[in-house]
């Protein structure tokens, strides 16, 4: 049996059931190697449920519109069970609300290209760290590329070129918040950028207001990112977000010691609210 | 960040414009102190007072970067002597990777400064000043580009061609 | 729309000498929503105050900006001003015009602009405050000592003298804590207990003092005048009504257990009072150790017990009561050395002792009577070395603060030795001789012609053979290697924090530093006062003391209680964190990062989208937040924000700054 029949027989059994209350997968897509996130209530549905090398979308965060219905049951490979993770720890959903069907995920494909996404090529995790179940095997750890590599190579530019490079990112931005709206770890009841009186990000989209949008949402993730690259891929103007993100991280590592966000629900650090006496002191 | 090249572009009688963030109990105290010894130091800076460095927010950091400060000091009590404890252990942390995550973006270090300066160190106050004043004035204006440059935007890509194309067969 | 008034301030020429305070008010002027701007020589004098109050009546000012000298001296006036007024108190903002201005510049023109801009920031702020209202909260005139030792006895006595209720939580059997262990004092020699069990049935008698012995604390909650405490009154096994303290049971009861009162040298049964002067003085029964409860035979001291106090099916029991006040007199242990110094034998040696260890040897109702004998075969010790700083000054293996009651104790120590064997050598290996005090020094002179020697340098090594302990160590004042065959070794080892310190610390949110002694409000200005409002430190819970600096400390410690406890009701800051429980996600990032304790997360029912929810949301307790406002940045969404300085009113002074 395929990885995808044992989800569809599972997701048909916990509807039937009524264990689950909403099933959450993925389902192939109007054109060739281009699948969608299904939600289902009906266990007829289930056989619309595909797993294959194209599941781009990360489906974690999708729990959060639905777990109001009742228990979701969810495929997760690496990045999505790290994002459960995620919202567990922030309180977002309670563990017991999901069923996780666990999948090992061999890296997904850029329909077009055929070539390993860019966040599959980075990821560190291909198999989910919290799953009730698997369906199927473990599949064995790719080699991931260097964690900080885009890291580096901006920081190797001189001050003024990374300034502008910045700025030409900035300029690029048409604040759809798309990055923001994938975001496992993006679930404020209300985004700041939208706090009418505390006025935070002004609403013309200019380079000035996209950067507070930028510099702000990296230092209100930086600390729980899960680098699971979802902001990167939504991105419609192809933006290098997680060069951002992965700055802060690599920081965090040097500075108050290793760390990687959401791999186990017992793990809840957090560098930016807890701090030791001894901390680096780079001013004074 | 500064994309503006100011090669002796602005004007000979220019003034950076500094603000200072200080907590109530130790810097705003020993810069009250400065002024008690009539210590001189330049008008450049502004003080805000907030009660603690750990209410500092790095946003304010960016709205007054982005709204035509030409540098952000931030000034809090020795670690060990927060009034409130703990509260400059964790302004520590994120003004640390804050400052960092500015200079990524290519601000310049000496327009964003983080300094310890207890209720007793007035001369340290004055001598902080005068030494972010100088720096900032040798930087020039921070001239934070705000409009979008024009250019041509790139086409938004992916399935763009394929609404006009004749549809692919749907996949099972 | 707000009617903002200012006022501006020439202070005499402090201010106007350096700022043409005229052309700040012709700029105060065209601000928006200011209604009116007067200057004046001196605000802050009575007539200065009169015409602001005036002004505010006359023009209907419903917010007011002070330009004059710093907030820190004159704030509060001008509160205080503003509660005559219809004008709420807090919707106050002061713009630093002579200490961050006037004083610190010489240009005139400079310093115009730069208090234009400052009276400009302080219109930005004013506009978007909001009044504020001091919660009273009620005192409850009770306070509660953790701790009956001698520092938890004196707070306790000197609070109940002065007429308040205390309650003492003692987790021992009796009062008396170390003090009660102790043989003699340093530097008059009294005898510990003649001095120490006086004051222990002092309390035990005293109508305004409950001693809650055997009795540890559970739970607290609240805030300063009103802590709810929740104390566990562990299981006696007796009817304390009934109970006449006989001792028949103790005579009677066949199972021994090693005594700790006696440092583990002598045994008690398992019906036991800790020491014969105990305070209460009834017995308690071991529950790991009696037979009766362990193995359900035996019995013997319900028989035996004339008044039939024996209880058998004792539970522990919870109390809760509120106090207005809490004072930590938790003391100190002996640091473990055993793991600690495996060259002095790290426990293999019978005698190697502690100095505690040696006190319980030469006290009269002790293990030996009195005779300093050796713990392994009895026998007069003819040469004992006296190892100070064992823990203490070794940042290597033990602690690096100095415990500075060693010192004294060791000289105490060797002179003891020294009166009950005459014919005995004794040596002190020292790293100094510190002996700051009145009388110490006298004291250690004394002892020095009492014939101790002392021998500046640490031993490095200990081992036995043909029946003596060789301590191996250096003269370094004369930089010779150093031998001794010794009978008995004390080592004076340092002094840490009672165990458990770090949860009950934590309970309560009191400061510990990083060997966990508790944390004063400040080293020099409020050292008995802790950083959470209401709760005191009293004896060596807040670092290594003497009976003498524990007892005046518990003085202090009092007076500060009964300072608080003499007043009904306390107003509260009400510059504190709110929480925009619309906005609040309940994921808790605030409530690790707040040193108070103050926020907590709760469920609440809420109507969202025409239907009922109940989600966690975080509460601020408005009694414990002291208004630092670190838990603001953490909250992303901007649900918690801090009165008096929102995040709109900063963004907005920055925007005003940044128009200039």
């Amino acid at each position: 049996m395929t990885a995808q029949d044992t989800i569809r027989a599972r997701a048909k059994e916990l509807l039937e059931s009524g264990e689950v209350a909403t099933f959450i997968g993925w389902e192939a897509g109007r054109f060739a190697n281009q699948t969608t996130p299904l939600v289902i209530t009906d266990a007829a549905d289930a056989d619309k449920l595909v797993f294959d090398e194209y599941c781009v979308n990360t489906l974690a965060k999708y729990v959060r519109d639905v777990v109001s219905r009742g228990k979701v049951g969810l495929v997760v490979r690496g990045c999505d069970s790290r994002g459960i993770i995620r919202l567990v720890t922030d309180k977002v959903i309670k563990r017991e609300d999901v069923y996780l069907i666990g999948v090992g995920c061999p890296g997904m494909k850029d329909r077009k290209t055929g070539e390993l996404l860019k966040k599959c090529a980075e990821c560190r995790h291909n198999n989910p760290l919290e799953f009730d179940e698997m369906a199927g095997d473990a599949v064995e750890k790719p080699a991931a590329a260097e964690r900080f590599a885009e890291v580096a190579e901006v920081e190797a530019m001189a001050q003024a070129d990374r300034s502008r490079y910045f700025e030409s990112v900035y300029a690029k931005c048409i604040r759809c918040y798309a990055c923001r709206d994938v975001c496992p770890c993006c679930t404020c009841r209300e985004c700041f950028v939208d706090a009418r009186r505390e006025n935070w990000v002004g609403k013309q989209n200019n380079v000035a207001e996209n950067r507070f949008y930028g510099l702000t949402r990296v230092m209100h993730i930086g600390d729980r990112c899960i680098e699971c690259g979802e902001c990167e891929r939504a991105c419609p103007m192809d933006l290098p977000l997680m060069k951002l993100n992965r700055k802060v991280i690599q920081d965090m590592n040097d500075l108050f010691g290793e760390f990687e966000s959401a791999l186990s629900l017992e793990d809840t650090t957090e560098p930016l609210i807890e701090y030791r006496l001894d901390d680096v002191e780079e001013f004074m | 960040m500064s994309v503006v090249e100011n090669n002796g572009a602005y004007p000979e009688n220019w003034e950076p414009k500094i603000i200072a963030f200080c907590c109530h109990w130790c810097t705003y105290t020993g810069a009250d102190l400065a002024g008690l010894n009539r210590m001189n130091y330049p008008a450049n800076v502004r003080v805000l007072r907030i009660p603690c460095s750990g209410r500092m927010n790095p946003q304010y950091v960016i709205e007054a970067l982005n709204k035509g400060c030409d540098g952000v000091l931030v000034c809090g009590c020795h670690p060990g002597d927060c009034h409130y404890v703990t509260g400059n252990y964790y302004a520590r942390r994120r003004m640390l990777i804050f400052k960092r995550l500015l200079e990524y973006e290519g601000l310049e270090p000496e327009r964003f400064q983080v300094r310890w300066i207890s209720g007793a160190e007035a001369g340290k106050f004055r001598d902080t000043v005068m030494s972010v004043v100088e720096q900032v004035r040798a930087l020039g204006p921070l001239n934070l580009t705000r409009e979008i440059p024009a250019f041509e935007l790139p086409r938004i890509p992916d399935d763009e061609d394929a609404f006009n194309a004749v549809p692919e067969e749907v996949t099972a | 729309m707000s009617r903002i008034g200012v006022f501006l301030c020439y202070c005499g020429s402090n201010i106007a000498g350096t700022v043409d305070v005229e052309a700040v008010a012709e700029m105060a002027r065209t601000l928006p929503d200011v209604v009116y701007v007067e200057t004046n020589k001196y605000t802050c004098s009575d007539p200065g105050q009169e015409g602001v109050k005036n002004a505010i009546i006359e023009k209907g000012i419903d917010r007011v900006v002070v330009g004059a000298c710093s907030p820190r001296m004159h704030e509060p006036t001008w509160r205080k001003l503003l509660a005559d007024t219809p004008v709420n108190p807090y919707m106050l903002e002061v713009a630093n015009l002579r200490e961050q201005c006037s004083w610190v510049h010489k240009d005139k023109e400079i310093a115009t602009e730069k208090a234009k801009d400052l009276v400009k920031m302080a219109v930005a702020k004013v506009a978007r405050l909001q009044p504020l209202h001091s919660i009273e909260i009620p005192v409850h005139k009770k306070a509660l000592v953790i701790g009956g030792g001698i520092a938890g006895m004196q707070a306790a006595l000197d609070i109940a003298d002065a007429g308040f209720q205390v309650t003492i939580v003692e987790r021992e059997t009796s009062l008396g804590g170390k003090m009660v262990m102790l043989d003699k004092t340093f530097p008059t020699m009294d005898c510990s207990a003649c001095i120490c069990t006086p004051k222990m049935s002092e309390v035990g008698n005293h109508p305004n003092i409950t001693v809650k012995s055997y009795s540890e604390v559970e739970n607290v909650s609240g805030y300063i005048g009103n802590f709810e405490v929740t104390i566990r009154e562990k299981a006696k096994y007796i009817d304390y009504d009934k109970c006449t303290g006989c001792g028949a049971c103790e005579t009677k009861c066949p199972q021994k257990v090693t005594n700790d009162f006696e440092q583990g040298m002598s045994e008690r049964t398992a019906i036991y009072k800790m020491f014969p002067q105990a305070v209460p003085s009834k017995p308690v029964i071991d529950a790991a150790h009696c037979r009766k409860l362990q193995e359900g035979k035996c019995g013997v001291c319900a028989k035996v017990c004339p008044t039939g106090a024996i209880n058998y099916e004792d539970e522990d029991k919870l109390t809760t009561e509120t106090y207005g006040a809490v004072v930590f007199a938790t003391g100190y242990k002996l640091i473990d050395w055993k793991p600690l110094y495996p060259e002095y034998g790290g426990g293999k040696y019978e005698d190697v002792i502690t100095g505690l260890q040696f006190e319980r040897l030469v006290n009269a109702s002790g293990p030996t009577e009195g005779h300093i004998l050796r713990p392994s075969d009895g026998t007069e010790p003819k040469s004992v070395v006296i190892i100070k700083c064992v823990g203490s000054r070794d940042p290597n293996k033990g602690k690096a603060y100095c415990s500075r009651a060693c010192c004294m104790y060791s000289a105490k120590h060797a002179h003891q030795y020294l009166d009950k064997v005459p014919d005995g050598r004794c040596y002190v290996f020292y790293m100094d001789v510190r002996t700051p005090g009145k009388g110490y020094d006298e004291f250690y002179m004394n002892t020095l012609q009492d014939g101790a020697q002392y021998l500046r340098g640490r031993v490095s090594k200990i081992y036995r053979e043909d029946g003596k302990l060789i301590c191996k160590g250096e003269d370094t004042l004369t930089s010779q290697q150093v031998t001794v065959a010794a009978d008995m070794v004390v080592l004076e080892t340092a002094m840490v924090p009672a165990d458990g310190i770090d949860e009950l610390a934590a309970k309560f949110t009191v400061g510990r530093d990083a060997d966990s002694w508790l944390v004063e409000a400040h080293a020099k200005l409020r050292p008995v006062e802790t950083n959470t409002a209401g709760i005191f430190l009293a004896g060596t819970a807040q670092g290594p003391k003497d009976i003498p600096d524990s007892v005046c400390q518990a003085g202090a410690a009092a007076s500060k209680v009964i300072g608080l406890l003499n007043k009904d009701k306390l107003m509260s800051n009400p510059q504190i964190s709110h929480v925009n429980e619309s906005l609040c996600q309940g994921d808790g990032a605030c409530v690790g990062i707040c040193p108070y304790g103050a926020i907590s997360i709760v469920e609440k029912q809420f109507r969202e989208n025409s239907r009922k929810v109940t989600r966690p949301v975080a509460q601020v307790n408005p009694g414990l937040c002291q208004g630092c406002g670190a838990c603001t940045v953490t909250c992303r969404a901007g649900a918690m924000d801090l009165l008096g300085y929102t995040n709109e009113s900063i963004m907005r002074e920055v925007d005003a700054l940044c128009q200039w």
